[in-house]
């Protein structure tokens, strides 16, 4: 195995500032030619590999919507006996696959013990389907499937993960790359279902200018709304705290879906970022 | 050697004996006790195997895909509400070739809940791209699980493949059966070769890539094609494993006394059984009775059906199955295949359908005889076993 320069090839079919095509790039980078990946149903599915053209230079494998982790369970047993324990299986999932259709699979993936990296790329709505809201999808958004703006709250991913005491659970954002690498080798040298849910921004239903994905992630981080944090050996460990924060009604302006906010929500959820880190801005 | 053996223990022999290096397992009623078996069996020693515990059935079939989509011989069981529950999955086992094979042990669906014996969970899945067996005894069921995996991993198939019998009837009633030496097994079975749509690194390949109209029809012509020519090699391993084990189930069908019937009997699974004993009465009282059993749905042999029933007057169908505003699924399809006559002299025979021994009821030697004595002209057509005509 040589190593590759290259790590996701060139031509694949993702809107401009694709946030999950970012996440996919660095996830190779930092993992290696040594893994297999499997992409269950959504955009990074099909934006990679189409009719007879491939991006993925290692083993691709688009999964049904619901069943990635146990695909990857049956791929991971069968590279064991094969006498390929040091070939990394890699999920790479986004968050319907994950935290709704998905997550019976995942979960038990996670309670069974499975050596297997499991990655979100969390865009935060359905965006295969054009964008219709999910278990991801943050109060007020609007969506195809919520136009008055969606009353439910984001699903808490990494605290689902965090309840199944996996040896690794991590967030990261493509905003932040040297944190995301790191934690991405990390999980790579340790053994066990690790989980790392990385916010990864999506212009086409976010609803904001393609060049800005990187930076409206950084907005949410920033703001201390999405935030980076590592849970191992039943220990949670900030690992960006962001200083000082910006405030949050920045993150809601930029992003079309939030322009039918009232400045009274906006206010309430900078209030309850503020009081999970404890102090006001 | 000769052993005492229920039906679920049938199917685990041939799981054991084939040398299965995967068992992704959620159980289900009634096909648990394969389960059971099988965790023993490993953790004992006796097959060397990954045992792994999956959270659905779903998800059972899904890890049976990635694990054949390894390279391992791959195996697992279950019926009903499990085999709906997979149903997503066993087109996506099939459309990507893979020769996993599944004991199914037919039960009915709900709604009304039941545990008992009925053919709709697996005819509902009769497009699904798997090939569909039924055997009769327990003995076939042993067999038959070691000849699915000499057929689906034949490179001219790569087809998934399902061992159907049926709840309790034939589930958790024993039988003699000779299990076959170990090393008799190996020789004639041997490992799996897998062919270009395996998950290697060294080989990166994509599987599954979004496919466009111009190439989807063309996967699935080479499915069709491949399940086609799969009766072809059903016949060659029935006779191979006749040369290497001295028995015979037969190949797509089993016929008894076909050569001068004038009326059939045609079905498949436990009915078969009963069938034959209805058939031997049938001729000690005059009446030219044979017997035409499906040993396979899928691929659906039509040709051979058209061939043993060229010269009968009658043919009495009996569907463990219904599908409701059609008629059974044995019913439907073999008519379908008798339509195709030559056009000239007579046609073809008149055909008579019953649905039976759906939910488990009892279909007994003297319900088929008198099925086969009530095929009289102008009592054409589908029947309910057991209720009124209109």
């Amino acid at each position: 195995m040589s190593e590759r320069k290259e790590p996701l090839l060139a031509g694949t079919t993702g809107c401009p500032g694709c946030g999950a095509l970012i996440t996919a790039h660095w996830v190779l980078e930092a993992l290696g030619s040594n893994i297999v990946v499997i992409v269950p149903a959504g955009c990074l599915a099909t934006v990679g590999a189409s009719g007879l053209r491939s991006a993925w230079p290692v083993p691709f494998v688009h999964s049904l919507f619901e069943s990635a982790p146990a695909v990857a369970t049956g791929i991971r047993h069968a590279l064991d006996l094969r006498g390929r324990p040091d070939t990394q299986v890699v999920v790479l999932a986004g968050d319907s696959a994950t935290l709704d259709i998905g997550f019976q699979a995942l979960s038990g993936m996670a309670t069974r013990g499975e050596n297997i990296l499991y990655i979100c790329y969390d865009n935060e709505a359905a965006m295969n389907t054009s964008g219709q809201a999910n278990g991801a999808s943050p109060r007020c958004a609007l969506t195809p499937t919520t136009p008055a703006g969606h009353p439910g709250l984001k699903k808490d991913g990494p605290g689902l993960m965090v309840a199944h005491r996996i040896p690794y659970v991590a967030t990261a954002s493509i905003s932040h790359r040297d944190d995301f690498m790191g934690k991405l080798k990390k999980a790579a040298r340790i053994p066990g279902p690790r989980y790392i849910h990385v916010l990864s921004p999506c212009p086409t239903f976010w609803d904001y200018p393609p060049d800005r994905t990187v930076e409206v992630a950084g907005e949410s981080v920033e703001g201390g709304l999405w935030q980076l944090f590592e849970w191992e050996d039943g220990k949670v460990r900030v690992t960006y705290r962001p200083q000082p924060r910006i405030p949050l009604r920045d993150y809601f302006a930029m992003q079309g879906r939030f322009r039918g906010m009232k400045t009274e929500e906006v206010e309430q959820i900078q209030r309850q970022v503020d009081s999970f880190w404890g102090e006001e801005l | 050697m000769k052993k005492l053996l229920n039906g679920n223990e049938a199917a685990a022999a041939g799981a054991r004996l084939s040398k299965v290096q995967v068992i992704p397992s959620y159980p289900i009623t009634p096909s648990f006790p394969v389960h059971h078996q099988l965790a023993r069996d490993v953790m004992e020693g006796k097959l060397q195997a990954r045992f792994i515990n999956m959270e659905s059935d779903q998800s059972a079939i899904a890890a049976a895909v990635g694990a054949s989509l390894g390279g391992l011989r791959t195996f697992t069981a279950t019926n009903s509400q499990g085999l709906a529950y997979m149903s997503e999955h066993l087109f996506y086992a099939s459309g990507l070739r893979l020769p996993i094979v599944m004991a199914v042990v037919s039960r009915a669906l709900s709604a009304p809940h039941c545990r008992f014996a009925d053919h709709g969970d697996v005819l509902a899945q009769k497009t699904s791209g798997w090939m569909i067996f039924f055997c009769e005894t327990h003995q076939e069921i042993l067999d038959t699980c070691i000849q699915l995996y000499k057929i689906c991993e034949d490179p001219r198939v790569q087809t998934p493949a399902m061992l159907g019998y049926e709840s309790y009837i034939q589930s958790h009633t024993f039988e003699p059966v000779d299990v076959p030496a170990e090393e008799a097994v190996d020789a004639y079975l041997g490992q799996r070769k897998a062919l270009g749509n395996v998950v290697d690194p060294d080989h990166p390949l994509s599987i599954n890539p979004a496919t466009p109209p111009a190439l989807y029809m063309d996967f699935k012509y080479q499915q069709w094609k491949a399940m086609e020519g799969s009766l072809t090699i059903i016949e060659e391993v029935r006779q191979s494993f006749r040369d290497a084990f001295r028995r015979d189930h037969g190949g797509a069908v089993d016929t008894q006394r076909m050569e001068d019937a004038e009326v059939a009997v045609a079905t498949m699974g436990s009915m078969a059984r009963t069938s034959r004993q209805a058939i031997l009465e049938l001729r000690k009282e005059g009446v030219r009775a044979g017997l035409l059993r499906l040993r396979a749905f899928r691929p659906f042999p039509a040709g051979q059906l058209r061939k043993c029933l060229a010269s009968v007057e009658r043919v009495v169908v009996l569907d463990k199955n219904s599908s409701p505003g059609a008629g059974g699924g044995l019913y439907d399809e073999l008519r379908a295949a008798l339509y195709d006559g030559n056009g000239r002299g007579k046609g073809p025979p008149k055909v008579f359908g019953y649905i039976a021994g759906l939910g488990g009821r009892d279909v007994t030697v003297g319900d088929i005889k008198q099925a086969v004595r009530a095929s009289v002209p102008g009592k054409e057509g589908l029947h309910w076993m057991g209720f009124p005509d209109e």
